[in-house]
């Protein structure tokens, strides 16, 4: 017998493994979110600073030392280097200021001098924006807010009984984003870990000892690290998250490979290595252009993301399952924004679904028998010219009816004023709009079905039918038992693919109706691009359509049940 | 008892039946290539009186121009880009099909022939992944495509997007056929010596000919006909495949009926004859590969 194999060189690699992913992700996290989410609430914070100031001085009424002593005490409060000062419009004054540089001569109140006309002509700016707001009902932002080398300089109106009179001017340095681990922190985090598990060489060879030693060490390097970080930026509710996060996953890939899981997962790729070369191009490209951009549209149904924030990191606009309450929540007709409510359009797109099945089915089948007729004439030709409508691309199908049903122009409209009607708006109506829908997909669909049938109809023995003609059987009879009993088999699959294919309409329903009247003839599929496209609520849209695959994936589930129930008979 | 003779329905009303059918069916399309043909943008097809009677509405209902002219066919290509969409879509369709064929092949290979760890899992999230609703997919392919690839309004984002859709049908549809094929056909192959990437090659690829030739059909078709993919990431006019294109003529406040029309005959006349061809193998493809799931 052979001693066991050492679990110790399985532990090194997953406490590497792990530790290297989980402190790169992290690494990455944090630098990218002290570049980009930093300057925004910077911004954030210095035009709370000047809004607050205005407010201050306003309540100490504008002027005086009462306003000066509102400004100094503001001061205070500020980072080092911020200079506030107090304009008043009406004799061009400097009621107040806090910049060192106004002592003395210079020292307010005051008037203003030549070269402070800048700080005169913003007052008049916020001034004019206030006035303007008030009278037009615009919403002009009425801080003043500029980025300069180094600083903020900022600048908001102050009012006095109802009016302005003047303007708080705040000049504020900007802070340098919060440092981010460097590299050298990050490699320690990974290197020393490794390295106090070298000489336990002896002790980490069996399976407990093993997994316990890179459980601990893997969690004294992550947890290392994140405090570093966490003392480097001061603190912040992000980047406890961010970090976290990647723990998770490098502890996941610490259990893979430590349990073993990657051992046996590479013993299979070599073994099938031939299998998996042939499978890979294609799983590589689904895995990267199909299932990625699923798992990622779920995650963005997490958050509150539209056209707006898309550079803001996942974990600031994170909403949890916000999104998912507000689409099923609203159980009245209309969601608060105008669009109808969800339970709406579901309601609409199982009636569009199984009233357009039905059409498909019996028409088609209604043709099937028809043409299944023995010896019926120019069979072939009717049969090729019943086809074409499938053939034709679905998006033409619908833009050509959707011309059709034009309101002045359209053949449809002079139809019905030939039999003495008046001319509809189709689109204007919820009833008559869907019916246009309900025309154009009837019309396509109806080929599919009958095409299906038609195969069926003709793969049943005529020795069938004779029989059931000697033993007596009406016509009625023999439908019943052989024709629907033969037809089953292909109409099943058939229908279940057409309730698919027609539940997702998008073209049919987004290029006949557009959703007219105001939304209500939308099906899922169209509404949720509406909301992603229209509306630019990304993150929205994306809950709103994770619930269209659950729909989806629960009919799939239900129609595999029927389909097995339906085969053992 | 009943007399045994069949109560059988007159061939005449079975005729009726149909003729009326293949109007409702024709209709439409005879109304579109009336109007490719009338050399007009309008959208009716006679141009009424202020009060019109009984017989200038059964001209405006009847699918038969004023007058015949060719203006809009030639037109689209000389003051209209229409060439140059038809150029990207023929593109388009084409590399699709060269690598929607090769990667389902490949992969169908894989998983008729060998049994792997992850064979079931792949087939069924091939299946799952129909029910993928494409709005969902939308954003982060945005995102994969031209945030990070740079292929916005290229046809090669659109070629990956296209290939890489189609590949769970064609897997499945190519999988039922390479199943078929008897197994010692190959195994006679790898006795004389050749490897694996010869047997399928030469031994596997020849004899699926007519499955091939399917899948490549509807490869090129899927491209040929996409429009919400062309419409959400081909931005720039010229890089229109003629779906966005035609969509341009009549949508938002463009009235350019005669274009679309003169298109859209265009544009369908290959699909069309294709489908006629082919509509038989599509439709046991379909079925069979449902009933299996």
């Amino acid at each position: 017998m052979t001693r066991p194999a050492s679990h110790w060189p399985r532990a090194l690699a997953a406490l590497a493994a792990g530790l290297a992913v989980a402190v790169a992700l992290s690494w990455a996290w944090l630098r990218a979110a002290s570049a980009g989410g930093y300057e925004e609430r910077a911004r954030a914070e210095a035009v709370g600073a000047v809004t607050r100031l205005a407010k201050a001085v306003e309540q100490a009424g504008a002027e005086g030392d009462a306003a000066r002593a509102a400004l100094s005490a503001w001061q205070a409060d500020q980072p080092a280097g911020t200079v506030g000062r107090l304009v008043i419009v009406s004799g061009a004054r400097l009621e107040g200021s806090t910049d060192p540089r106004d002592v003395g001569e210079r020292a307010a109140p005051r008037r203003l001098l030549r070269d402070e006309k800048w700080a005169y002509d913003q007052a008049q700016r916020l001034r004019g924006i206030v006035l303007e707001n008030a009278e037009q009902g615009f919403a002009r932002a009425e801080v003043e807010v500029e980025r300069l080398e180094g600083r903020y300089a900022l600048g908001a109106p102050v009012r006095k009984d109802g009016a302005v009179v003047g303007a708080v001017e705040v000049d504020r340095p900007a802070k340098p984003p919060p440092a981010a681990p460097g590299v050298p922190a990050a490699l320690a985090a990974v290197a020393l870990p490794l390295l106090a598990l070298l000489p336990l060489r002896r002790a980490a060879a069996r399976r407990g000892p093993a997994l316990a030693a890179a459980l601990v060490l893997y969690a004294a390097g992550v947890g290392g690290f994140a405090a570093w970080a966490l003392r480097l930026a001061g603190g912040g509710g992000e980047g406890v998250r961010a970090l976290g996060l990647s723990a998770a996953v490098g502890l996941a890939l610490v259990l893979f490979v430590a349990l073993g899981g990657a051992a046996r997962a590479r013993a299979a790729l070599v073994r099938h290595r031939v299998a998996y070369a042939y499978a890979i191009p294609a799983m590589l490209g689904m895995l990267v252009l199909v299932f990625f951009p699923f798992l990622y549209g779920v995650v963005l149904s997490f958050t509150g993301q539209t056209l707006y924030n898309t550079s803001a990191p996942l974990t600031e606009i994170w909403v949890g399952l916000q999104n998912y309450v507000e689409i099923l929540r609203t159980f009245a007709f209309r969601m608060p924004d105008g669009s109808p409510s969800f339970y709406w359009t579901l309601a609409f797109n199982v009636i569009w679904t199984v009233t357009n099945v039905s059409i498909g089915v019996s028409v088609g089948l209604v043709l099937a028998l028809i043409l299944n007729t023995k010896g019926l004439a120019f069979r072939p030709i009717y049969r090729v010219l019943l086809i074409l409508p499938w053939a034709m691309p679905n998006y033409i199908t619908a833009l050509i009816w959707r011309g059709m049903f034009h309101r002045q122009f359209g053949v449809v409209n002079y139809a019905r004023m030939l039999f003495g009607l008046e001319p509809l708006s189709w689109f204007d109506e919820t009833f008559t709009s869907y019916l246009t829908a309900l025309a154009t997909n009837g019309w396509l669909s109806f080929p599919f079905m009958m095409v299906v049938s038609l195969g069926a109809l003709q793969s049943i023995p005529a020795d069938l039918y004779e029989a059931a003609r000697v033993d007596g059987a009406s016509r009625w009879q023999q439908f019943k038992a052989i024709t629907l009993p033969s037809l089953k088999p292909a109409l099943v699959p058939a229908v279940i693919l057409s309730v698919v294919w027609t539940f997702n309409m998008f073209n049919i329903i987004f290029l006949v109706t557009g959703g007219d009247p105001s939304g209500t003839t939308e099906i899922l599929i169209t509404q949720a691009y509406k909301y992603a496209f229209q509306q630019y609520r990304y993150g929205y849209a994306a809950a709103y359509s994770t619930v269209i695959f659950l729909i989806l994936l629960a009919y799939g589930v239900f129609q595999n049940r029927v389909t097995r129930a339906t085969e053992g008979i | 008892m009943a007399s045994r003779r069949e109560e059988r329905i007159p061939h005449w009303i079975l005729h009726a039946v149909l003729v009326v059918m293949v109007l409702v069916a024709v209709y439409p399309l005879l109304w579109v290539i009336s109007i490719a043909l009338s050399g007009g943008q309008s959208l009716a097809l006679a141009s009424l009186p202020a009060d019109p009677g009984k017989l200038d509405l059964l001209r405006a209902v009847i699918p038969w121009p004023e007058r015949f002219s060719a203006a809009n066919f030639t037109a689209v290509f000389r003051d209209q880009p229409f060439g140059r969409w038809m150029l990207n879509s023929v593109i388009v369709s084409a590399a699709t099909t060269v690598l929607g064929v090769f990667l389902a092949s490949t992969a169908a290979y894989a998983f008729s022939r060998f049994r792997f760890p992850g064979r079931r899992a792949g087939m069924m999230s091939f299946l799952v992944s129909q029910m993928f609703p494409g709005t969902l997919m939308l954003i982060p392919l945005y995102i994969i495509i031209v945030t990070w690839l740079g292929l916005g309004s290229t046809r090669t984002g659109l070629v990956l997007m296209y290939a890489t859709t189609a590949i769970p049908f064609c897997v499945w549809m190519l999988k039922g056929y390479f199943d078929t094929i008897p197994r010692e056909l190959e195994e006679a192959a790898i006795i004389e010596g050749a490897g694996p990437a010869r047997v399928f090659w030469t031994v596997v690829v020849p004899l699926a000919k007519p499955a091939i030739a399917i899948t490549a059909l509807f490869s090129f078709m899927t491209a040929w006909n996409e429009f919400i993919l062309a419409a959400t990431f081909m931005d720039k006019e010229e890089m229109y495949t003629a779906p966005v294109g035609l969509r341009f003529f009549v949508g938002g406040f463009s009235q350019q009926w005669g274009y679309f029309a003169a298109g859209s005959i265009i544009v369908s006349i290959p699909v069309v004859v294709l489908f006629l061809y082919l509509q038989k193998y599509l439709v046991s493809g379909l079925t069979a590969g449902s009933v299996k799931g």
